[in-house]
């Protein structure tokens, strides 16, 4: 399988400020993939040199085979984005708004007017005729994701899809960037971890200008999610945490809000031996013993939150 | 090309639909509208104003070339200075609320962008220069009795060339500066020192400074030189959408 985009330590700077510093990502054809970072990490600077709003102070990046800096309007033709902040002609209504969209990529007659009938449903707003001037910010993202897909194109990049949507809205869009699957590569940045874990294949964590880790969720989860395991003891908890806590095989220790203790271990096996020993051994009653789920959420925490900020 | 086409046809659809259609029209339509029975009556206005102040002076009867006159200074002063502060957002507007992004990142280029905003809005000036000097004509005719066209039409069109060169100027300097009030001030800077320079005779011969005066010359009747003037102009009308349009390539949004 190919590659949809590759970046070669790609960097920008503004000033003495590296925003990006030798980015080097592989995003396959067909893959759903998560760019996930916290806030000024960089995705936006990523995401407008990926469209070539923005040019690398160095570095390469290729797009659908093409070099994103001498391709200008080849590679456009395959791209569909969608800005963290979409801004739209507010004269204009949402049809009005498709139609020109499809109109700039040379589709016409009977397509287009299929194709805007459809993205209009698609985002709930087959029934507005208002102008967009008078759109929430809800509304304006919806359409903005309906003038990504206008193009049906070969590579969907969004920045922040979700962030101003509400329940309903964020779980359409993600069910529609699930149902892309293996047709068209998705690529899209966002802080919301449940986002990425819900529909991506593939993750990448940049922070700082760095990316931190690349690869499948799974894999991610298994090299750097060290397992959990989690306790309840009917009495003694404080004093059996500590315990534990000196123990070689446990990282981390932690109170769960039920009075669960949370603990992050590296060797589950001898774990799951000690811990009903040390528990015994306090004549303490345990009434629940489970391997925890490792989320990316500690997996991220991990690789970003626990350096100083 | 294709998304020229269809930018092109988006730009008109704007000034149909949003304020552009009422400001600059309107001011033009207020100016030819007012023009002629100004210049037919200021002698009547001053004199009922003045009363016996002026004492034995008395203002030379009005002819046609009045009204001519009175059209094409308002087109050089108060029309040129809208027209530099309406153009001062003209590419920075579409940076600043995204619709740019929204454009650039489907198949047209940043030239065909900017080439197409000043061919639109040059085309734009030129049908209200048109019409406005059509209205000012057919008044003048009707006050005054006659109007022979020559001088009006020889004018307006040597302004409207102006006019054009100021829509370049301020594409380029709305890429440059990204703050509309920025770039209208420095299009207001550069048509005061225009103004200056066309004293100096060689720039007030073959260059666009001679335009800055010619027109009203050309107005009142009066023989001018305008050939070297309007070719450099339109020349350099060109030149600078070619560097609006480079200059915007190399802008990161």
């Amino acid at each position: 399988m190919s590659a949809a985009i590759q970046t070669t330590r790609l960097t920008k700077t503004y000033g003495e400020k590296r925003a990006l510093d030798a980015v080097d990502l592989v995003i396959e054809e067909g893959s759903i993939f998560g760019f996930l970072g916290p806030n000024g990490a960089g995705k936006t600077t990523t995401l407008r040199i990926l469209t070539g709003l923005a040019r690398a102070t160095s570095g390469s990046v290729q797009i659908l085979g093409h070099d994103v800096a001498l391709a200008g309007n080849d590679v456009r033709a395959d791209i569909g984005f969608l800005p963290d902040v979409p801004g739209f002609y507010e004269w204009m209504s949402a049809d009005e708004l498709l139609r020109f969209a499809g109109r700039l990529f040379g589709i016409g007659g009977a397509v287009l007017d299929e194709r805007v009938a459809m993205l209009l449903n698609l985002a709930g707003l087959g029934d507005v005729k208002t102008k967009i001037g008078g759109y929430s910010r809800g509304m304006k993202q919806r359409l903005g994701v309906a003038q990504a897909l206008v193009n049906a194109p070969k590579l969907l990049l969004l920045d922040e899809p979700t962030s101003a949507l509400d329940p309903m809205g964020r779980k359409d869009v993600l069910d529609m960037l699930t149902s892309l699957r293996g047709r068209t590569t998705v690529f899209f940045s966002t802080h919301i971890l449940a986002d990425v874990e819900r529909v991506c294949d593939t993750v990448a964590i940049l922070d700082r200008g760095r990316v931190v880790t690349q690869a499948p969720i799974d894999e991610l989860k298994a090299r750097y999610g060290v397992q959990k395991v989690v306790i309840e003891v009917t009495d003694g908890g404080d004093e059996l945490a500590q315990a534990i806590g000196r123990q070689k095989w446990a990282t981390a220790v932690a109170r769960g809000p039920d009075g669960a203790i949370e603990i992050t271990v590296t060797d589950v096996g001898t774990a799951q031996r000690e811990i009903p020993a040390m528990v015994a051994a306090r004549n303490t009653g345990m009434s629940r013993m489970e391997a925890g789920e490792v989320g990316l959420e500690e997996v991220f925490v991990e690789l970003v939150g626990g350096e100083q900020r | 090309m294709n998304g020229f086409v269809v930018f092109a046809a988006k730009e008109v659809r704007e000034i149909l639909r949003t304020w552009r259609i009422w400001v600059l029209p309107g001011i033009l339509l207020f100016f030819a509208l007012t023009g002629p029975v100004l210049a037919r009556y200021t002698p009547e206005i001053v004199g009922a104003l003045a009363g016996s102040q002026l004492g034995g002076l008395k203002l030379p009867t009005p002819t046609y070339l009045d009204s001519y006159t009175q059209w094409v200074k308002n087109l050089s002063q108060i029309a040129l200075f809208a027209l530099i502060i309406i153009y001062g957002s003209i590419i920075s507007a579409e940076t600043r609320n995204g619709t740019a992004v929204l454009v650039l990142t489907k198949p047209v280029s940043r030239a065909a962008f900017v080439i197409a905003k000043a061919s639109v809005h040059s085309v734009f000036l030129a049908v209200l220069v048109v019409m406005g000097t059509l209205l000012t004509w057919g008044l003048t005719a009707a006050v005054f009795g006659k109007a022979p066209g020559s001088a009006l039409w020889s004018s307006a069109m040597v302004w409207l060339v102006f006019g054009v060169l100021f829509i370049s100027l301020m594409t380029l300097l709305s890429v440059l500066i990204g703050s509309a009030a920025g770039a209208a001030g420095a299009g207001l800077g550069i048509y005061a020192l225009v103004s200056i320079a066309s004293i100096w005779k060689p720039l007030g011969s073959y260059s666009p400074a001679a335009l800055a005066t010619q027109p009203a010359s050309l107005a009142a009747g009066k023989d001018a030189a305008v050939l070297w003037p309007v070719l450099t102009s339109l020349l350099l009308a060109v030149v600078l959408v070619a560097f609006a349009a480079q200059a915007f390539r190399r802008k990161d949004l």
